[in-house]
């Protein structure tokens, strides 16, 4: 093996050591460029081993920062963060969880049926996972537990849940994952669609089954109020507004009225004019969630720029074509190229957020993948479905450590993994069934426009 | 965790969060362009690409500055699986080498190769591509400047509170 490569080697390995320092993750990237670079040039230097990796070169992060600067696309991120963090704070949450609670609550497993479709309806506006973990906690964790729930149970559905909103449309990652695939993000959004639609009635199937099967695990309300037209106005009030406002910015993506960056703003808007409807918005709470908004765009685009540096550096040192063809060196033909990628996916998302992810593997396998003769909008949801399934996997799926630290004292983590467990594999029969059928992905985008 | 203040953090400090506060308006002028420039191609039927530039001008000045705002606030993502468990002065210690090795290089490889690429932006009046677009790019150019500068001075308030941290502790 060159030198070259095993400094690229070296590089990816240090990157994942030095996560666990704990030190932010934007400027451990930024930090392992300069440190390679350095190393590079001693080699250059002292040994003239030539590497092609010196300061002019890694200097191209500026160029890079300014593509970053002037993608218009890329608008619709701080947009939809402000979107999701509106939509968060103007209490529709709340008000959703009563009315489902109302609807569902004669059926056994009713609580985490609403659990589940809020979830659908409202994380797919925030896209971190943290955030959707945490408010799917607070909101529904001591209802269900309340209710005589298992815990288990409970806690399983509120993992898996929380991390699906980062895969519904319109979510920050999709976002993200289109830039760095040059694809349309309509496309990517649409295409996520069924996708996590399917993953949404997987879960709602098993909670009915386990429901009906295991009545004591999720026991009905014993004072269900009558489910009148009273209750179906307020259930129809409580829902119509987030709907419609999701809706609203998938359908005029899909319809081809607007840009996703249009979407997104209108969208804001949108949740703002909510908020004030329903007045829960003061100006202290208004200050906070614009504050939020800058702090969340401040982190991710400081990854963002933090992995530009460090993508540079690797494919400086030759990381691009030692990936691909360790990748096409592997003995089992194109599908197994694949399951091996999405596996290695797996493994990564076990220590790696998805911000990371997105922006140093997506790139680095998706020429791969393309040559290949794949889909990528195909290849790209399926890697997202890989992602989430990662963070909700023990010992270290990121959505049990939010949901650690939001659930109520006396949670145990083994209660977590025990509950997450059939969701895991709810979540492979997902993944298998996207696999099989390209079309739950690709249909979609082509009715688009 | 809890840093003593130093004389640097308490001028540095304030200014960044003042500053970080006064730019989250930002995304609320950026909400009302966007929403005014659909609305202007649907009832005038004409965008204007001077609006569209001046999204991207917003959002870009947004995001440089959010990132200091977010040293001094210290959040930026961090993977705290093992750091929770570190003692405070492996915490510390480990902040205090990565702002040093790893940020402050970083920081400065960017100011030296920015500024000639913004000089060259000024000294060419380098315009918008696109006709009807924006004049003066240096100036949003030099918004890469501006916010690794202040990621400058945050990362030294920073490092200036984690050495008064230590000091204090191993007086």
């Amino acid at each position: 093996m060159p030198i070259n490569e095993i400094l690229a080697l070296a590089m990816f390995i240090a990157f994942i050591l030095l996560v666990f320092s704990g030190f932010p993750v934007a400027w451990i990237l930024a930090g392992l460029a300069m440190l390679f670079t350095a190393i590079a040039i001693v080699f250059q230097v002292d040994f003239a081993i030539p590497i092609g990796v010196d300061w002019s070169y890694t200097s191209l992060t500026v160029e890079r920062i300014w593509n970053v600067m002037e993608n218009w696309v890329m608008v619709a991120l701080p947009m939809f963060i402000f979107m999701g963090l509106l939509l968060d704070r103007s209490g529709i949450a709340n008000e959703l969880m009563t009315s489902f609670a109302q609807l569902f609550g004669r059926v056994n497993g009713g609580l985490a049926i609403s659990v589940t479709l809020i979830g659908v309806l409202l994380a797919a506006t925030t896209g971190i996972i943290g955030a959707s973990v945490v408010l799917l906690a607070l909101l529904g964790l001591p209802v269900m537990l309340n209710q005589g729930y298992s815990a288990k149970l409970a806690s399983g559905t509120v993992c898996a849940v929380g991390t699906l909103g980062i895969l519904i449309p319109p979510s920050i990652m999709l976002v993200l994952m289109a830039d760095r695939m040059a694809m349309p993000v309509g496309d990517l959004f649409l295409g996520a669609v069924f996708p996590g639609l399917l993953l949404g009635g997987l879960y709602v199937a098993y909670i009915v089954c386990y429901g009906l099967a295991k009545p004591e695990v999720a026991p009905r309300s014993d004072r269900v109020e009558a489910f009148d037209f009273a209750a179906l106005k307020k259930l129809a009030l409580a829902i119509l507004p987030p709907a419609a406002l999701i809706l609203l910015v998938l359908g005029s993506i899909f319809f081809g009225v607007a840009t996703p960056t249009e979407a997104a703003g209108v969208g804001a808007f949108g949740a703002l004019c909510l908020a004030l409807w329903k007045r829960q918005l003061s100006l202290p709470i208004f200050k906070n969630v614009l504050q939020e908004t800058t702090k969340t765009t401040g982190f991710i685009f400081a990854i963002l720029i933090g992995a530009t540096a460090f993508s540079l550096v690797l494919r400086g040192l030759g990381g691009d074509e030692l990936i691909e063809r360790a990748l096409l060196g592997l003995p089992f033909g194109p599908i197994g190229i694949i399951a091996t990628i999405l596996f290695c996916v797996f493994l990564l998302g076990f220590f790696l957020d998805w911000i990371e992810l997105t922006l140093i593997v997506l790139p680095l396998v998706a020429p791969v993948v393309v040559g290949l003769g794949f889909d990528p909008v195909w290849f790209t949801v399926l890697f997202a479905v890989c992602l989430q399934t990662s963070f909700l996997t023990p010992p270290v799926g990121f959505a049990i450590f939010y949901l650690k630290g939001a659930a109520p004292p006396g949670l145990q983590a083994i209660t977590i993994y025990k509950g997450v467990w059939p969701f895991i594999v709810l979540q492979l029969i997902g993944l298998v069934v996207i696999f099989s059928w390209e079309n739950i992905v690709t249909w979609l985008p082509a009715q688009a426009y | 965790m809890d840093l003593p203040e130093t004389l640097i953090s308490k001028y540095v400090d304030p200014w960044l969060k003042k500053i970080g506060s006064a730019i989250s308006i930002i995304w609320v002028i950026l909400m009302a362009i966007i929403v005014l420039n659909v609305l202007a191609r649907y009832i005038f039927s004409e965008g204007r690409i001077e609006f569209e530039e001046i999204q991207w001008h917003l959002y870009s000045a947004g995001f440089m500055l959010a990132i200091a705002f977010c040293v001094i606030t210290d959040s930026h993502i961090r993977v705290d699986v093992l750091h929770e468990k570190f003692k405070p002065e492996t915490q510390v210690l480990i902040d205090l080498y990565g702002y040093l090795l790893f940020v402050l290089p970083f920081v400065v490889l960017i100011l030296i190769y920015g500024v000639p690429f913004v000089l060259y932006s000024f000294e060419t009046g380098e315009v918008s591509a696109s006709p009807g677009g924006l004049p003066f790019r240096w100036i949003i150019k030099s918004m890469i400047l501006i916010g690794f500068g202040f990621l400058g001075l945050a990362t030294i308030s920073r490092v200036s509170r984690l050495l008064a941290f230590l000091f204090a502790r191993y007086r």
